[in-house]
């Protein structure tokens, strides 16, 4: 790494922005060096002047030369996870261990009349049993917690909860959103019927446009399945709780409990919470829930330790999940293909709740046209939705994605020429071409189907944009880092890592700042004990802590040279750490050595996360674009995604092996999304019938196309790093790439999603209809 | 789980002997029963592991008469694996077990599990529902509720279908299967293990209480037979059928002389289709022909009201198992 900002009048002057995507392209490729081949690709940079905070450390930008930072390191905990060494909520036993159960109300709607613990409370090996509701309250939907059991076993416990009698005054329910009171009229084909509001503009625009087009298209509700479940395992000793949460919001998390429990009138000195391994969350996972308290309060009233975790079942449904919706576009475009007028709306599928159910769509093609958005969220007797991987975006995106297709085919306008022609971002603009040439776009979509043909391929594309980058956090996150005489380093943040690789990203960032090999460096997280961090929620939370890092690091570092600069008789400012090695000119030591100047009490520094650079990031929001293609057997109906191609902005890219693993993940979600996941309800119970993994179905091995992706590394000038999450970024363009990829192979768009079988079928029979 | 009685047989009479107790289940390699115990969908006092008669009741054999004995407790990696299913007689029954569910299950689920499977269907599959099935309530709750996983065919007052990807192919090659209970040992046709009448109150099987499937026989193959197995999934990996095909045909000189066609995952129990494979006979194959078969192994067909989708790719799950044995 090195450093070669000139220092400007009033701050540092940075380069921002990006080498030419042309860079990029394969050796002996056609088209490289310099992308002259792919028309329109070009070095993208920017200098900008900014003032860093005293004291932080100094920006890195599109000049920096790293040595660790942009490389491939395996995960630091893999092995750990892969050997069982690792420790999840799940693990955590303790000597007198009892075990729990949520008693979960069997109907979608209804009043809690009466409800007899007595029983269950005298039955052998059982400890505690505690309501989860007063008398009089309302019960909201299959699966709401009514009561829950501690004791010596789990089937003990079961025994108990079957002994529990809870009176219901039972309530007409529903289910399903489409028919709730302020659902919009459907046809029997499933288009929105309502007659649009009036406004003067839009109508006069799709008057004047050339091509119109108008379409509805629905998705299903996605479960968020993360493989650990909800739940925890609690332990008070005296005063003082102790929590291992499931969780990917470890502050909010015990910030939330030690509210509830005080509300319940139990004084809790102090409540730590830890979640160092979590298997999974993808935005499930930011409150503590009815089962986190729970855990608290039966583990309080046995004055014993007590494990809760869900089951597959409860895991579908009563954690939150990924709203379905039913959305409607009606829009036209000029003679030249423009798009002057855009009408939308859309209806999510909220559980009883009311709300939850927002769905987001592209603004980018329509920055010329008359715009109309509207959004609906309509209630029905389920489990409330949750944030998941980017909310509302992969709905949205869907549906307006795949309009798009519809409306540019209508014109008869090439897909990729239609989204040239309409977005405005450059960063994209050049993410299309590059992409095209990668993929084979042209020749994709020069591909015929032979006529009567039972195979049949097509392909597709799809924007993404996420609009978050990090946040400073109030009071700041900060990060502990220690170096002790043996030349170890720690990194500790009390922020979790739900298994996207934090722990990687805090070893290589220490590692690049003390010119060390990252296996010296053991990251730590998930312990409420180590300094604050923020929620893995909405992108944020590599973008907030790695500038933190960076600053704990930095101020280890200066402790560190100062000992040796001591020693060596030279001037701290001369001193560099590089290379595993400490010192000035010919003066140098090993950092071994170096270290064992520290003595026993090692260098304990805090860092902390300063505010973001003022002005405007290089990008505010990252793009990306996604391509797929498809293998259809028309007799059976089956839809095969057979490639894909995604390039993704994110910003700097610190682990490059777990930011791939990322970007992949979500591509695979969003395969699982477009054709295969839904929750299915029984509408005369309200319970959902497939709630478990065999009738659950998630995409595996054999359904998983050749997946490729292209990290574009991007300087964007908006901290001292300039990092981006990637939790939401590459999980809002794929199932809409893959949808119009089948509209392509069919010539019919299945405009409902998951595309099973039976749904290609229909698409057929109305092509041929 | 409730606590059982666990019994480890070491021979077949014992475990004949300990099956003969009320509420005793006989469990193979428990892929299935031990999730349903851990939900209490069952409660048995008694459990008899047949897995240490594998000695006895596992391995494939080729028999003096050339008719192939399988055991019962073989699984089905060692099935699929075994240079007997080379032929191409056995294509359907060979292709038929490597698709069934994943590399693990398969190392680990026997033949006669396999086989012998409780109803997927997920009311019946619940405790929160009272369906009739099991006689737990009084109608069948997937007729008229979600059916999309459900018959189209043979079905009367339960539209469960049978999940077993085995028995189609062993149908269609006039399999056989012995039993021992007690003392009795019998030997059946194949057919006879499916009730003739599949109403909610007949289990999946016809075996009585405490009967132990010991081996299925498969006999020796005419000259010129051809088989093949075929199923619609929504996924690849890990799903099971929304429909299926097994056919045998038997070729001489470019002609159909005989054949065999059984549907599977449309009905309650696995579904020979006789009047689909006299249609075969005496004739040479031919898209046309193939065609007309597929839509008489479905005529008579009665979709649900989520599941006529079933027929349409039924249908051409039958072409394709017919062009692929012909192939």
């Amino acid at each position: 790494m090195s450093h070669e900002h000139k220092p400007a009048l009033d701050g540092v002057e940075i380069k921002m922005g990006y080498r030419s995507l042309g860079d990029h392209l394969a050796p002996g490729d056609a088209n490289a060096p310099g992308g002259q081949a792919v028309p329109g690709l070009a070095d993208r940079f920017e200098t900008r002047t900014v003032q860093p905070t005293a004291g932080d450390a100094p920006p890195w930008d599109a000049n920096t030369k790293f040595t660790t930072v942009g490389t491939d390191v395996d995960r630091v905990d893999g092995l750990a996870k892969a050997t069982g060494r690792a420790k999840y909520s799940y693990d955590m036993t303790f000597p007198g261990l009892l075990h729990a159960m949520v008693l979960r109300s069997k109907v979608a709607k209804g009043k809690l009349t009466g409800l007899e613990l007595e029983e269950a409370k005298s039955m052998p090996g059982i400890a505690a049993v505690i309501a989860l509701k007063d008398l009089g309250a309302k019960v909201r939907f299959v699966g709401d917690g009514l009561a829950a059991v501690a004791g010596q076993n789990l089937n003990l416990v079961r025994d108990a909860i079957e002994k529990i009698r809870a009176q219901l005054e039972v309530e007409e329910h529903n289910v399903d959103y489409v028919v709730a009171d302020n659902a919009p009229a459907l046809s029997a084909t499933g288009e929105v019927e309502d007659d649009w509001p009036e406004n003067a503009e839009i109508t006069t625009a799709l008057a004047e446009a050339a091509v119109t087009h108008n379409a509805t298209y629905r998705v299903e509700v996605q479960t968020h399945s993360s493989l650990e479940t909800h739940g925890g395992v609690a332990k008070w000793t005296g005063n003082d709780l102790d929590i291992w949460l499931s969780t990917q919001a470890t502050f909010g998390c015990r910030g939330e409990l030690a509210r509830a429990l005080q509300g319940k009138g139990i004084d809790a000195g102090s409540v730590t919470l830890h979640a160092e391994f979590v298997g999974g969350g993808f935005g499930s996972k930011l409150t503590a829930g009815v089962e986190g308290l729970a855990v608290c309060l039966l583990a309080h009233a046995a004055k014993a330790p007590v494990k809760l975790m869900l089951d597959r079942f409860e895991e579908h449904t009563t954690t939150g999940n990924r709203p379905g919706a039913l959305m409607q576009a009606r829009a036209g475009v000029d003679a030249k293909g423009k798009i002057i007028a855009w009408d939308w709306r859309s209806f999510g599928h909220c559980g009883f709740s009311g709300n939850g159910g927002s769905v987001a769509v592209p603004n980018y093609y329509t920055a010329d046209a008359k715009v109309r958005r509207d959004h609906k969220d309509l209630a029905a007797d389920t489990d409330p939705p949750r944030p998941m991987r980017a909310p509302g975006h992969p709905q949205g995106w869907f549906g307006a994605e795949l309009f798009l297709d519809e409306l540019a085919a209508k014109a008869g306008i090439d897909p990729l020429e239609f989204r040239l022609q309409n977005d405005r971002e450059m960063i994209r603009q050049d993410q299309w071409r590059f992409a095209a040439h990668k993929f084979g776009w042209a020749a994709g979509r020069a591909r015929q189907n032979e006529p009567g043909a039972r195979f049949v391929m097509g392909v597709g594309l799809s924007s993404a944009r996420w609009g978050q980058l990090g946040n400073p956090g109030r009071p700041p996150h900060g990060i502990t880092c220690r170096i002790h005489q043996d030349g170890t380093v720690e990194s500790r943040s009390g922020a979790q890592d739900i298994g996207v690789g934090t722990k990687t990203v805090m070893a290589m960032l220490t590692a690049e700042e003390l010119g060390i090999e990252p296996r010296l460096v053991k990251a730590t997280t998930g312990h409420t004990s180590d300094p604050s961090g923020p929620a893995s929620g909405g992108s944020t939370l590599t973008p907030s802590i790695a500038p933190a890092v960076r600053h704990a690091a930095l101020l280890a570092k200066q402790q560190l040279v100062e000992l040796v600069a001591k020693h060596l008789g030279v001037p701290t400012a001369d001193v560099v750490c590089k290379g595993g090695k400490i010192g000035a000119g010919q003066g140098q030591l090993a950092w071994e050595q170096a270290c064992k100047l520290i003595g026993p009490n090692p260098i304990d520094v805090r860092g902390q996360r300063f505010a973001n650079y003022d002005g405007k990031p290089f990008h505010g929001s990252q793009c990306g674009v996604q391509m797929a293609e498809v293998k259809i057997d028309t007799w059976t109906g089956l839809v095969q995604v057979t490639r894909m191609f995604g390039i993704q902005d994110c910003g700097l890219v610190i682990a490059k092996k777990l930011a791939e693993s990322q970007v992949l993940g979500a591509m695979i979600q969003g395969v699982s999304y477009a054709l295969h996941e839904q929750r299915i309800m029984d509408k005369r119970s309200g319970r959902m019938l497939n709630g478990d993994f065999l009738r659950y179905k998630i995409t595996g091995s054999q359904d998983l196309p050749q997946l490729e992706c292209h990290l574009h590394s991007i300087a964007n000038g908006h901290d001292s790093v300039g990092a981006a999450g990637l939790g939401e970024p590459p999980s809002v363009a794929s199932a809409a790439a893959i949808a119009n990829a089948v509209f392509h192979a069919l010539g019919a768009p299945v405009r409902h999603l998951p595309m099973t079988p039976d749904k290609v079928h229909r698409a057929l029979a109305a092509r041929k209809g | 789980m409730k606590p059982f009685t666990y019994v480890v047989p070491q021979s077949l009479a014992e475990a004949c002997e300990a099956s003969q107790k009320p509420n005793t289940l006989l469990k193979g390699a428990g892929i299935d029963l031990i999730d349903r115990m851990k939900e209490r969908l069952q409660t048995p006092e008694q459990i008899v592991n047949l897995l240490p008669l594998k000695d006895e009741l596992a391995g494939v054999a080729v028999e003096a008469n050339g008719e192939l004995r399988i055991g019962a407790l073989t699984t089905l990696t060692q099935l699929e694996q075994h240079q007997a299913l080379a032929a191409p007689a056995f294509d359907g029954l060979r292709l038929a077990t490597g698709m069934t569910a994943t590399p693990q299950v398969r190392n680990r689920a026997t033949v006669a599990g396999n086989i012998l499977q409780f109803t997927r269907c997920w009311y019946v599959r619940s405790e929160a529902f009272h369906c009739l099935h099991g006689g737990r309530g009084p109608t069948c709750l997937a007729m008229t509720g979600e059916n999309r996983y459900h018959s189209v065919l043979g079905w009367s007052d339960c539209v469960r279908v049978h999940p077993s990807n085995l028995a189609p192919p062993l149908l269609a090659l006039d399999a056989e299967y012995s039993t021992r209970l007690g003392d009795k040992v019998r030997r059946r046709k194949f057919s006879e293990l499916f009730p003739a009448d599949p109403r909610a109150q007949n289990p999946e099987h016809t075996l009585e209480a405490g009967e132990i499937v010991t081996a299925i026989h498969v006999p020796a193959q005419p000259a010129g037979t051809r088989s093949a197995y075929c199923e619609s999934r929504e996924k690849l990996t890990f799903d099971w059928a929304t429909t299926a095909c097994a056919v045998r045909l038997v070729l001489a000189g470019g002609v159909i002389t005989a054949a065999n066609l059984v549907l599977g995952a449309v009905a309650p129990v696995p579904l020979p289709r006789e009047k689909a494979s006299a249609l075969l006979v005496g004739q040479k194959p031919s898209a046309a022909l193939f065609a007309k078969v597929a839509e008489m192994a479905y005529a008579g067909a009665s979709p649900l009201a989520h599941n006529d989708y079933k027929l349409t790719i039924g249908k051409a799950i039958v072409r394709q198992a017919l062009d692929e044995a012909v192939r």
